[in-house]
């Protein structure tokens, strides 16, 4: 009952606009700055913060090049072409993977036609990785193109993740294609975390689709095999990546959204973000309004948000004087102090601190002191 | 009197910024009819600058520069023999990829462009619709053994037995491993192995137990290693995946109509039926 | 971060501006260095797509890949870019200074003169790096030959890479990281990644405060990024369609000469405003004054330069892939000293560093009270001179009697704490010192070695002495656990068949 509720408060706050999809990657942004209120309504509402962002004149300033995308399909093509014929030699040098499971099912069809619903999708899905957890004589090596379903604050998310779940002597590992490189055994530390998050969102789908059907879910490997060319050449190499550590926070935050509801208690009733398009579909809202309905929503700004959150340009203005503003390192560094006025006035004694901004307080002093004593006495 | 080159090279500039920018605020209707003005200006501005280099050049030869054809020469097989040619030699059904690599290896010079076959299957089926066997073969589907719907991507051969069209979950493998074989003994009657048949070959090569040593470079590949070392693996799968085959095979003939058994059957009468 | 690093940030929030975080310049900036700003394909490992180089702001070299997944192509932008680099390293090869080693018995010379090359940012020597190993195994012979200078710059770009992590060196300096050393911005370090909103902070166009002037650089239309990635809508909506219309230009000379120009001026509008905040950058930071031991530590970059370029004479091999255990660790070994060194040199050289360590209680300044200079201390075999002081200091005082502190001023000085007293009205401390060393031969101590009552004076346990090598066994002799003797990608061997093979497409 009260999930319906939510969905119908939800349904309101994003007004006539069709929900934006969740995918693993905005998935995986979720557990970024998990004690945002303002991205977990907006995402949960699934709303186009990319357009809502720049319809306030905030727009979000990452794309993707399509050089990129281009790059990526074709070397998942590649190592899955010919029966993941790479993909196969990858597992057996590196995993063990023994010469007669070679199984290879293709989960993206079902009828051969080209849309098909999701539920149609995920129940194939189901079926053939059950049948693989029970361990019947053809129970399949590779699934290509599964189809999976999360729950994101009580609402089913498919995700069409380009992998392929593979199991050997009944344990299931994620395979996530990349295609950035490994050269000489080392990689961009923060893309292999983006695409450990991102293995991780499959990880957790996985284990829930088998959970829910009586299976152990520690059948699917915290392991995640990724993928990626080796040094500047095409050819894939293969590394298992641990993503324990993603899972618990992922877990921690999707569980948080599933409480959505004490969030929504406390905004205004009223509060929505429908653009009310008219009939050309060019928005006939107020962007005012639109403004005074975010910020009816508390944020937790950092400048990690910049790189992850199409509203962060938002808010940041919105956070200008704040020492969160400065990166986390900043701020405590200037004790923990919340305003930069704030900090600089202690800093210059002419603000009795609060009890407990005594001991930030005379560091600031100390601090403003030496500060202006070593300036003083500087060469010009 | 078109634009001067000035006037354009600023309205192009002006444009690749609108369309940058409307890109950002996610209007898509915008950006589509800037980028549209922008394509125009683009054009407009290349005109003039060929015109300005003929009006300042010192008259060149027209003629001769003229002659040279600018496109490389249209193979003369059409397309779907060409196809056919590969999938012959292949003797399994493939994709695209390996269609125009086999057919530049083995056939000729380039030509087959993977991208040229997106229309063929659509093509030959509405052939065959219309006038049925009016063609000593068509190009048709590999169908999956589950449910004996097209398999993504996949051509095959109408004369081939129905059994070599159908796809089970080993048939992959199967076929990798069949064709690493085909292709090796061709290669091994050629006279001279070309960079793009040693290329092939490679590619095999590496990806077969057995079939390349660690450290090997690819011009030292062996046809006879390739054979042998697939034809091994090959003992591993090959009785599954026959059996697998002829049970869907069986089910096709059973089930299907002639159109359905060669381009594939599309659930569409049988929704969400499980063909058992 | 420090306190008076965030103070200066909070600082800089208030006034709209910049503010510094140091009295000198720390690093070297050469009398001609060379600008490299590289821009490389998005999604690719390695792919270099143009550059602006040279020496001169007003005449740029811009080179250009119209097609850069064309493995030619990219040998071919590496050439271009040696027939820049390598002469411009050679011309540092004139003349040499003798320097005196072993105390002075032996003589080895070393240039008087080094390299300079700056790049925008950190990514831009991750480039430098990649475009390095990417180059230097090739083979000028066999099959794909490339030209000559091909693997002599994946050599050198290779040594820079590996020096600019080398605390203190500056023979290869990210321009972001230069600046963001000697000024504090009101944003995020994060935010300071951007040369141009970084450089709009320090200095902003007339009329303009830095966070205003940030807020427009922070638009790519007119302030692209500084490398080497680009803006993906500029590679959606202006290079992809260039890069398509070369390719389809075909063999038509004339298309494809119009289809690069008009290629090569849109890459040319991406990196000119970067080229520009180089040069701006570069005279920024020329203007601070530089820092006492700067010379000292430029003198070591010039002996890295001076040894890497006789091991290239001598026929050096490549770099390893990766260097193996014993290598890895000298090498760790080496750059953990180097950071210390570097940090205490710094702290030396600038009171605003040094106050940093004054904060922590590191460091103390105070003014001296009371002295005795003649002090004997004769309770030994032999009578030593000890001259004692005292001094009072405002500073929180961390150290305890036994200590040995240093003074920047008397840098071959050592001081003992014999006693520290907080003064009973809570006015400070006071701190008396015991000194040895720098005070001459006699039993009196020589003019000026010991401070004088009045007299303001740092005392720190940070300590720019010798500090000895770490020992290590032989890289032959390399034990099992850290994986025995080095293979071949661990050893600078000379590039096999296979490397020259190593794909790069």
């Amino acid at each position: 009952m009260t999930s319906m509720n939510t969905a119908e408060r939800l349904a309101a706050i994003r007004g006539g606009a069709k929900p934006k999809r969740h995918n693993a990657r905005t998935i995986a942004a979720l557990t970024r700055n998990p004690g945002c209120a303002r991205r977990a309504v907006l995402d949960c509402a699934g709303i186009d913060k990319q357009r809502l962002a720049a319809y306030v004149d905030f727009p979000a300033r990452f794309g993707q090049s399509q050089f990129a995308i281009a790059r990526g399909n074709a070397f998942e093509a590649q190592v899955k072409a010919d029966g993941a014929a790479e993909l196969l030699t990858l597992l057996r040098e590196r995993l063990g993977l023994s010469i007669p499971e070679v199984a290879y099912d293709d989960l993206a069809s079902v009828t051969g036609r080209e849309q098909e619903s999701p539920e149609v999708r995920y129940a194939r899905t189901r079926t053939l990785l059950i049948r693989a957890a029970t361990g019947a004589g053809d129970a399949g090596t590779l699934f290509d193109h599964p189809l999976l379903r999360i729950n994101v604050a009580g609402q089913p998310v498919y995700l069409e993740p380009d992998l392929i779940a593979f199991q050997a002597g009944g344990r299931f590992h994620v395979v996530e294609i990349k295609s950035f490189a490994i050269v000489d055994g080392q990689a961009d530390a923060g893309k292999v975390s983006s695409a450990a998050i991102q293995s991780a969102v499959y990880v957790l789908a996985m284990r829930e689709l088998l959970a829910e059907a009586g299976f152990d879910p520690e059948i699917v490997s915290h392991d995640v095999v990724l993928v990626c060319p080796r040094d500047f050449s095409n050819r894939p190499t293969a590394v298992l990546v641990d993503v324990r550590k993603q899972l618990a926070v992922l877990r921690r935050q999707l569980g948080r959204m599933t409480r959505i509801d004490e969030l929504l208690a406390a905004l205004p009733p009223d509060l929505s973000f429908d653009l009310a398009p008219d009939a050309a579909g060019v928005p006939t809202r107020d962007p005012a309004a639109i403004v005074t309905a975010l910020r009816a929503i508390d944020a937790r700004y950092t400048p990690d948000c910049l790189a992850v959150c199409e509203l962060a340009y938002f808010c940041r203005h919105e956070a200008r004087g704040c020492t969160a503003a400065l990166g986390p390192a900043t701020r405590e560094a200037l004790g923990g102090i919340d305003r930069v006025e704030t900090a600089l006035a202690l800093a210059h004694d002419v603000l009795p601190p609060a009890e407990e901004q005594a001991e930030a307080a005379a560091l600031l002093q100390a601090a403003a002191r030496l500060r202006a004593e070593a300036l003083a006495g500087a060469p010009a | 009197m078109a634009e001067p080159v000035e006037v354009l090279e600023r309205r192009i500039d002006a444009l690749r910024a609108a369309v940058r920018r409307s890109v950002v605020a996610g209007d898509t209707a915008r950006a589509r009819a800037l980028r549209a003005e922008l394509r125009a200006a683009e054009r407009a501005w290349d005109e003039a600058i060929a015109n300005l280099a003929e009006a300042t050049a010192p008259k060149p030869e027209p003629v001769a520069t003229r002659a040279v054809p600018a496109r490389p020469v249209t193979p003369l097989l059409p397309v779907r023999e060409q196809v056919h040619d590969a999938l012959t030699l292949l003797t399994v059904p493939a994709a695209p990829k390996l269609i125009a690599d086999v057919h530049e290896a083995f056939f000729g010079t380039g030509g087959l462009a993977a991208g040229r076959l997106t229309h063929l299957r659509r093509d030959e089926r509405r052939s065959y619709e219309t006038a049925r066997r009016a063609r000593p073969y068509y190009l048709c589907s590999a169908l999956t053994a589950e449910y004996l719907t097209p398999a993504r991507g996949l051509f095959a051969v109408s004369t081939w037995p129905l059994e070599r069209r159908i796809v089970g979950p080993l048939s992959p493998r199967v076929h990798f491993l069949t064709a690493a074989v085909r292709i090796a003994e061709r290669a091994a009657r050629l006279p001279r192995v070309s960079a793009a048949v040693t290329r092939l070959l490679w590619r095999f090569a590496t990806n077969i137990p057995g079939a390349a040593a660690p450290g090997q470079l690819p011009a030292t590949v062996d046809t006879r290693v390739i054979i042998e070392a697939a034809g091994d693996e090959l003992e591993v799968h090959i009785e599954a995946d026959r059996a697998q085959r002829a049970a869907a095979a069986d089910r096709a003939r059973r089930q299907l109509d002639d159109v359905a058994q060669l381009f594939g059957h599309t659930l569409d009468r049988v929704r969400g039926t499980k063909t058992a | 971060m420090s306190t008076l690093v965030a103070l200066a940030r909070a600082e800089a929030v208030a006034a709209g501006f910049a503010q510094r975080t140091t009295t000198v310049r720390h690093l070297h900036v050469a009398a001609r260095p060379l600008v490299f700003v590289p821009l490389s394909m998005a999604g690719e490992a390695n792919a270099p797509l143009a550059a602006l180089v040279g020496t001169d702001p007003a005449a740029p070299r811009l080179l250009v890949v119209p097609q850069p997944r064309n493995r030619d192509q990219r040998f071919r932008f590496a050439a271009e870019l040696a027939e820049v680099l390598l002469p411009y390293l050679d011309s540092f090869r004139g003349v040499a200074e003798a320097v005196p080693v072993n105390r002075g018995k032996e003589i080895r010379h070393r240039y008087v003169d080094a390299p300079q090359v700056l790049v925008p940012n950190p990514a831009g020597i991750q480039f430098t790096r990649l475009l390095g190993r990417s180059t230097r195994f090739r083979r000028t012979d066999g099959d794909y030959p490339v030209h000559p200078s091909v693997p002599l710059l994946g050599r050198w770009l290779t040594f820079l890479a590996d020096r600019a992590e080398h605390p203190g060196s500056c023979l290869l300096l990210a321009m972001t990281e230069a600046l963001t050393l000697h000024w504090a911005t009101g944003q995020s370090p994060l935010e300071d990644n951007h040369l141009a909103a970084l450089l709009a902070w320090i200095d902003p166009p007339d009329g303009l405060t830095g966070a205003e002037a940030a807020a427009r650089a922070e638009d790519p239309l007119t302030w692209p990024p500084a490398g080497p990635l680009t803006d993906p809508t500029f590679d959606n909506e202006v290079l992809a369609p260039l890069i398509a219309a070369y390719a389809e230009a075909g063999d038509d000379p004339g298309r494809q000469a119009r289809a690069r120009e008009a290629l090569a001026e849109a890459l040319r509008g991406q990196l000119a405003p970067t080229w520009r905040l180089m040069w701006r950058g570069l005279a920024l930071l020329r203007d601070l004054p530089p820092g006492a031991r700067v010379a000292q530590r430029w003198a070591e970059d010039r002996d890295a330069f001076t040894g890497f370029a006789s091991y290239l004479d001598e026929g050096g091999h490549p770099q390893p892939r990766r260097d193996g255990a014993v290598v890895a660790a000298q090498r760790l070994h080496r750059l953990e000293r180097a950071l210390q060194s570097y940090a205490v040199q710094r702290a030396y050289d600038d009171p605003l560093v040094m106050a940093d360590y004054r904060l922590t209680g590191e460091a103390f300044v105070g003014e001296v009270t009371l002295a005795d200079p003649n002090r004997i201390d004769d309770s030994g075999r032999r009578r030593v001179l000890r001259p004692r002081i005292m001094l009072r200091t405002t500073d929180p005082v961390q150290v305890t009697p036994g200590t040995a502190v240093y003074s920047p001023d008397r840098p071959q000085q050592k001081a003992r704490v014999v006693l520290v007293t907080p003064r009973p009205d809570g006015t400070g401390t006071d701190v008396v010192l015991e000194l040895t060393g720098g005070l001459g031969r006699a039993l009196t101590p020589a003019p000026g070695s010991v401070p004088e009552v009045g007299e303001r004076v740092c005392y720190t346990t940070l300590s720019d002495g010798f500090m000895p090598p770490g020992e290590f066994p032989a890289r032959e002799e390399t034990p099992w656990t850290h994986g025995g003797p080095p293979t071949a990608d661990e050893e600078a061997v000379e590039p096999t068949a296979e490397d020259a093979l190593e794909e790069w497409e």
